[in-house]
């Protein structure tokens, strides 16, 4: 932030030599902007005339500061008028509201869209050129902004009951709006007149350029390019000192506009072009078992932090097989999520994955974009999250089915796309595929879209099937519905299927293993049944603890976890739970404590090293 | 096939549009007529003194002020002149008493040619220096193209045209300096409106479509495995065409007035050159008809700009009406 704080302040350093070189003209000048030679003229820079001098000898370097202050005059007389005007204008109409507020805001709008110099010709033209015509010509639509701004921070405060405040202290519509609303109103102004010096500079440039603005024989510098256009050619030196001053402030007055509009600038997107700084992993010698689908080992996930960096996922393993459900389970910002995509390269592009993920021989981690082609949409299909958001709200559904089906390589003519189209919709249960084809996402509900999403995620056929929080914005009986619906597609098509969800309820109706994630590592994982029947994590028990479950007797109260989730695999020395942990002890902040099984050849493992079930307390 | 399905949805947001835009041109209209009000002189004293080549009597320019029905109320006049420009008839100019609508009739032409010329350079230059900005890496190459787009913007037409004409025409004589004959002397005029136009738009795509490429639809396309191209042009710039569009309407629209600049220094016959020297004369029914032309153009693009939003997003039906 202090190296953008410092580029600005570079940025703005232009415009402060216009505005030295504007106030200080007469006293650095060396010489009269006026005072002809007829027998120095056209003379080449030297060191009597630094910038050489006119066709009627005048010195240039002299013409080109009066120029500054010519220029900085009109700008400072424009803006202080439109700055004044715009500021009282809105600060009045954003007070006021009501029908006030609306005449006066159409009016800004209008004169905002309104090409400012078809205005400055229109009113000149009638007017006749000049200096007191060109200002009155720029103002007349350059207040327009500021008023615009104005009112819509006064507007904001409108309500306040700091306003109700000065109203029962007896404060006068005047002493509010001039004494408490006015000043407000004005720092968002000033900042926005830093960046409309260059508007005005060029628009001063340009009618003098014309004719239409400061007339021979002032120094003004669209006035100095067209006096000199004869002998542009020849002589250098009257060509580009001028444009280069123009441009010069308008530059770093447009620059300091974009900075100041968009704020820090933030990191960008780039997952289109590169896949980010992701860095293969060593593949792992022992062959995969034949019926796993999807081999993770030593999955870590590391997102710059500012110049630091930050791990969210540490050293996961997991693998889930056709045919089978591997659930992740944990809260908000556990990293389960992260851990469930990082291996097919949905993360954003910052994310640094290390690590190895087979999918069946194919490793996963490090593959070019166009690898990825070869798998995301084909091989592997994914759903995430419904929040309205993962579906392009300008697209039909059936758009994107489409292109899913193309994508998978299984599209063909129109008519014959629609069909798979069609069929991959009634296989999500959608049971009229042709009208819901049709609309556009906003115009299903929740659960339509969550079967809209599948069927896309079906179109390739995959072998895998990703699902993120695939029924947590949804309402109970829809819930079960889409549970019923991905077990009863993972039984047909044979597919393998991660679940990741905050709700160990919920993905106990369909998981085969549950993998539970706490603070970037897995804490326990292993059989749904053997995991929920005799949790062994404190964690664990302390969510379940936190749902009804069949066999709850009734009246019980269902303890919730104190403490709050989040930190990341590396914020604590020792066990990530220690601080919520209830049977927390001194050894437990030594290091983290490793994923080991239960009992020797189980496939229930937890990583606790002090277990309630082990050693009998709590 | 969805493309007329989604026109009939929008018949009722296309009516609207078109009834506003007329409501907006005729507001136009009177803020043009007003230019009288703001004169400072009598028209009827300039015209009189151009006929007479000499300054005229009172009984002369009372006589043209008999003829202008300069006497009548400011909405009579209003309406009457309204009635005679929308038949193409402007009055006579006071700087060289002949018909001010066929004179501006035979300019348009060029004008609009020059427009569409340089608003085909605006758009191809600024959609793909602006794709390229919000797809690439942050680095020298990204950092590169913004600064050149900044600094297109920032250069003064008028410089611009020197440096071109003193380094294509002069120097390496690849075109002529000015006139309008032949195709190349196209390339400099379009080049200097058209890019500075382009600057602007670029930015514009750059933020706004590398925001777009942020949305979580984004990820789920690249999910389904589609490729780059497809992500950029279904998902990416239909969801940033709001700004985009109304950016182009505007840039578009503006190239119409900078077109005076141009035309001045390229020698071209055309109504930017006229609106100059109308504005110098202070001949006002020439500037009227140059206002109401120009200004008409540039709304005109950009309530175009609205609607074609308004077609692609049908959110956007609702906002703006």
């Amino acid at each position: 932030m202090n190296r953008g704080r410092a580029r600005t302040t570079l940025v703005a350093v232009p415009l402060v030599v216009f505005v030295v070189a504007g106030l200080l003209a007469p006293l650095i000048a060396p010489a009269d902007p006026t005072a002809n030679d007829l027998a120095a003229g056209l003379a080449s820079p030297s060191a009597e005339h630094l910038l050489g001098t006119d066709q009627l000898g005048r010195d240039q370097l002299s013409r080109l500061l009066y120029g500054a202050q010519i220029s900085l005059a009109i700008t400072a007389a424009v803006l202080a008028i439109s700055l004044t005007a715009g500021a009282v204008v809105g600060t009045v109409a954003g007070y006021a509201g009501g029908w006030v507020d609306r005449v006066v805001s159409r009016v800004i709008d209008v004169v905002v869209s309104l090409p400012g110099m078809l205005v400055a010709l229109a009113v000149i033209g009638v007017r006749g050129p000049g200096v007191d015509n060109l200002i009155l010509a720029l103002a007349l639509w350059s207040w327009a902004p500021y008023a615009r701004i104005a009112r819509a921070r006064v507007a904001s405060l409108r309500d306040s009951p700091h306003l109700d405040a000065l109203r029962l202290l007896g404060a006068g519509h005047g002493r509010i709006v001039g004494r408490h609303l006015l000043p407000l109103a004005l720092a968002p102004c000033l900042v926005y007149a830093s960046t409309d010096v260059g508007t005005v500079v060029l628009a001063v440039a340009t009618l003098s350029f014309l004719g239409l603005g400061v007339a021979p024989p002032s120094a003004e510098w669209g006035q100095m390019l067209i006096e000199g256009r004869p002998f542009l050619a020849s002589a250098w030196w009257l060509a580009y000192p001028p444009g280069v001053a123009i441009t010069a402030v308008v530059f770093a007055s447009n620059l300091l506009g974009e900075r100041l509009a968009a704020g820090a600038e933030r990191p960008s997107i780039i997952r289109l072009v590169r896949p980010g700084r992701i860095r293969r992993a060593t593949r792992p010698a022992a062959s995969p078992d034949p019926g796993t689908v999807l081999r993770v080992r030593d999955l870590s996930v590391t997102y710059p932090d500012g110049s630091a960096s930050r791990r969210v996922v540490a050293g996961m393993s997991y693998e889930v097989r056709r045919g089978q459900v591997l659930a992740f389970v944990g809260e908000t910002g556990s990293g389960k999520t992260t851990a469930a995509l990082a291996p097919f390269g949905l993360l954003d592009p910052s994310a640094a994955v290390t690590g190895s993920a087979l999918l069946d021989t194919h490793e996963l981690i490090g593959l070019a974009p166009g690898e990825r082609r070869r798998i995301n949409g084909r091989r592997v299909g994914v759903v995430f999250q419904d929040s309205g958001a993962f579906l392009n709200p300008l697209r039909t559904i059936g758009a994107h089915v489409d292109e899913a089906v193309r994508n998978a390589g299984r599209g063909g003519r129109r008519a014959a796309t629609r069909r798979v189209s069609g069929e991959l919709l009634r296989l999500a249960g959608l049971p009229d595929p042709v009208a819901v084809a049709r609309q556009f996402p906003h115009q299903l509900s929740g659960g339509m879209r969550q079967r809209a999403q599948i069927a896309i995620a079906l179109a390739g056929e995959p072998e895998l099937l990703v699902a993120d929080e695939p029924t947590s914005a949804l309402d109970a009986t829809v819930q079960a519905q889409l549970l019923d619906l991905l077990a009863r597609l993972r039984d047909e098509l044979g597919m393998a299927m991660i679940i990741v969800s905050h709700d160990l309820a919920v993905v106990s109706r369909v998981a085969d293993t549950v993998a539970v994630v706490y603070g970037g590592r897995i804490v326990e994982s292993g059989p749904a049944t053997d995991l929920i029947d005799e949790p062994d994590h404190p964690y664990t028990r302390g969510l379940l603890d936190a749902v009804p479950r069949p066999r709850t007797a009734p009246g019980t109260r269902f303890r919730t976890m104190p403490g709050l989730a989040g930190g990341g695999p590396d914020d604590l020395a020792g066990c990530g739970f220690a601080p919520r942990c209830p049977l927390r002890q001194d050894s437990c902040d030594h290091e983290p404590p490793a994923l080991q099984p239960l009992l020797p050849a189980t496939a229930h493992r937890s990583a606790c090293l002090h277990p309630p079930t082990r050693e009998g307390s709590c | 096939m969805r493309v007329p399905d989604r026109l009939v949805a929008a018949g009722g947001y296309v009516t609207r549009w078109a009834a506003d835009t007329v409501g907006v041109l005729l507001a136009m209209s009177v803020g043009t007529f007003a230019l009288v009000l703001l004169a400072r002189g009598d028209p009827a004293a300039v015209l009189a003194a151009t006929r007479a080549g000499r300054p005229a009597t009172p009984e002369q320019i009372e006589a043209v002020r008999v003829e202008l029905g300069l006497d009548d109320p400011a909405p009579v006049r209003y309406l009457r002149w309204l009635a005679h420009a929308s038949t193409g008839d402007f009055g006579l100019s006071l700087r060289t008493n002949t018909p001010v609508g066929p004179e501006v009739a035979d300019r348009l032409g060029v004008t609009f040619g020059l427009v569409a010329g340089s608003a085909t350079v605006a758009l191809v230059v600024g959609l793909a220096v602006g794709v390229a900005g919000a797809v690439l890496p942050r680095g020298p190459l990204r950092g590169a193209l913004r600064i050149g787009a900044l600094l297109v913007t920032s250069v003064p037409a008028f410089w611009l045209s020197y440096l071109l004409v003193l380094f294509l025409a002069l120097r390496l004589h690849l075109v002529p300096t000015s006139g309008m004959a032949g195709p190349r002397t196209w390339l400099m005029p379009m080049a200097v409106l058209g890019l500075p136009a382009a600057g602007v738009l670029s930015r514009v795509v750059a933020v706004t479509l590398r925001e777009a490429l942020d949305r979580p639809y984004v990820r789920a396309a690249q999910a389904r495995g589609s490729r780059p191209l497809s992500i950029v042009l279904r998902d990416g710039l239909p969801n940033a065409a709001g700004p985009i569009l109304s950016v182009a309407g505007f840039g578009i629209g503006s190239l119409l007035v900078a077109t005076v600049v141009v035309e001045k220094i390229f020698g071209w016959p055309g109504l930017g050159a006229y609106f100059v020297q109308a504005a110098g004369a202070r001949d006002v029914p020439a500037l009227q008809a140059a206002v109401l032309v120009m200004g008409g153009g540039f709304i005109l693009a950009n309530r175009c700009a609205d609607v074609l939003h308004g077609l692609i997003d049908p959110r956007a039906r609702r906002s703006s009406s």
